[in-house]
């Protein structure tokens, strides 16, 4: 520390660096200078004013740069290896949501009056279609792969909205249904069919994370989404509905997400995107009195819905930096 | 490219300063946030997050660049300095601001002369 800066500026300098953390690395100590050099004498600590500023300033910073992020080599990069892992790891929450199913109803019932509850045609067939969105993807046929993603996630979404709200007999009942039984597959199935169309393709992200990555990607984040259907695998009269058994289902997504980050600019984007999978699990923490489940429901909505431009942009970045090049 | 359409939206007051002071030549943060309150004849003092929200904008819209960095007193300082297309913009806001100026006196000479304009 310079000798014109008074002891107490250590401290003041330790909590400007917090603060500062709000902005992107290059500008950290530009800035940093800047402030100490506007401190008054004998300031220990930044006013609440100046942090709520400097708070807010570098938020909008970070979020008006999310474009040029997105739009970047590491952008598109990050879309590939989600295209890549996120169809994977759809299709193996399917099965282990059918598997939960029939594990609960068998600790309920005699296991020969299960038949009537095996999956039905349909859940058959969606199944079926992301296990063919994983096998076109690698077999370089992505934007076929996107549009059966595309179809069978309307599918999905339509159908579980229709059948929750006849087995519930109510419209508002039907929307808490529709809350338990569909959640974080569908971001994640929204994800897969934007990266799919707009990204370079599964082939590509291979390229970057190499099979030993992915296969470990895909299942510690199956892992981490499907901790509540494995846990009621595992003990079937486990109470799912509890907030603290939400909250572990949290925590897991976020410990999932956070151990199969892959090092870099690349992985700090797909954690990102992967990490949006997280919204309506937290969302569905919200007591259901506060918000009559709605909160949830509207958070699966928009999360699955605004991927897309996110893939978009990204998208148009690359095309930009191929025409500029062509 | 500046997509900010000068025929509609008046410029803000910090973006003004700020743009003020370096059209006097480049400066560092520290001198655009002193310098502006010059400017301002005292009433406005940038706060460090709004100066730097304001520089990291006029940077995207290629109003303003960096010119150069320095180590003073163990500090990195970078300076910044105004684009040409900066320097257009600024002249057209300040046409703008003088030919507004311009009516509020007529009007206000007409005031004490006992009508209105």
């Amino acid at each position: 520390m310079p000798a014109r800066y008074p002891a107490g500026a250590a401290v003041l300098e330790r909590r400007y660096r917090r603060l500062l953390r709000c902005y992107p690395p290059t500008d950290r100590e530009e800035m940093l200078g800047v402030l100490l050099a506007a401190a008054r004498p004998g300031q220990r600590t930044p006013g609440l004013r100046q942090a709520v500023n400097l708070a807010a300033c570098g938020l909008v910073i970070r979020v008006r740069r999310i474009p040029g992020w997105l739009a970047a080599d590491a952008g598109q990069d990050a879309l590939a290896v989600v295209s890549l892992i996120a169809p994977a790891v759809v299709v193996i929450l399917l099965a282990l949501g059918r598997g939960a199913m029939d594990a609960t109803a068998a600790a309920r019932v005699p296991f020969w009056t299960l038949l009537p509850i095996l999956p039905s045609l349909g859940e058959s067939v969606v199944v079926l279609a992301w296990l063919a969105v994983v096998v076109l993807g690698l077999l370089d046929c992505r934007r076929t792969a996107a549009v059966i993603a595309s179809i069978s996630l309307t599918l999905a979404w339509l159908a579980v909205l229709t059948a929750s709200v006849q087995q519930s007999g109510g419209l508002s009942q039907g929307l808490f249904q529709f809350l338990g039984t569909v959640d974080v597959p569908v971001v994640l199935a929204s994800l897969a069919a934007c990266s799919l169309a707009l990204s370079p393709g599964p082939l590509r992200g291979l390229a970057i994370v190499g099979w030993r990555r992915a296969c470990l990607m895909i299942a510690g984040l199956s892992a981490g989404f499907g901790f509540p259907s494995i846990v009621q695998l595992v003990h079937p009269a486990a109470p799912s509905g509890d907030l603290a058994f939400r909250l572990l289902g949290v925590l897991a997504i976020a410990v999932a997400v956070a151990v199969t980050l892959v090092p870099g600019p690349v992985g700090r984007r797909v954690a990102g995107l992967v990490a949006a999978g997280l919204l309506p699990s937290l969302a569905a923490t919200v007591p259901s009195r506060l918000y009559g489940g709605l909160a949830a429901w509207l958070v699966i909505l928009l999360v699955a819905v605004l991927v897309w431009p996110v893939a978009i942009v990204s998208w148009r970045g690359r095309v930009r930096r191929a025409s500029r090049a062509g | 490219m500046y997509e900010y359409d000068v025929k509609k939206r008046s410029m803000q007051e910090p973006t003004f300063l700020i743009l003020t002071a370096l059209a006097a030549g480049p400066q560092h943060g520290y001198g655009i946030i002193t310098d502006a309150e010059r400017i301002s004849g005292g009433v406005t003092r940038l706060q460090t997050g709004t100066l730097y929200m304001a520089l990291d904008r006029l940077r995207s819209a290629g109003l303003v660049e960096p010119d150069r960095e320095e180590v003073a007193d163990g500090r990195l300082r970078r300076y910044y300095r105004l684009t040409d297309e900066g320097a257009a913009l600024l002249a057209a806001e300040t046409r703008r601001r003088r030919a507004r100026a311009a009516v509020a006196a007529q009007r206000l000479r007409a005031r004490l002369a006992g009508g209105t304009a």
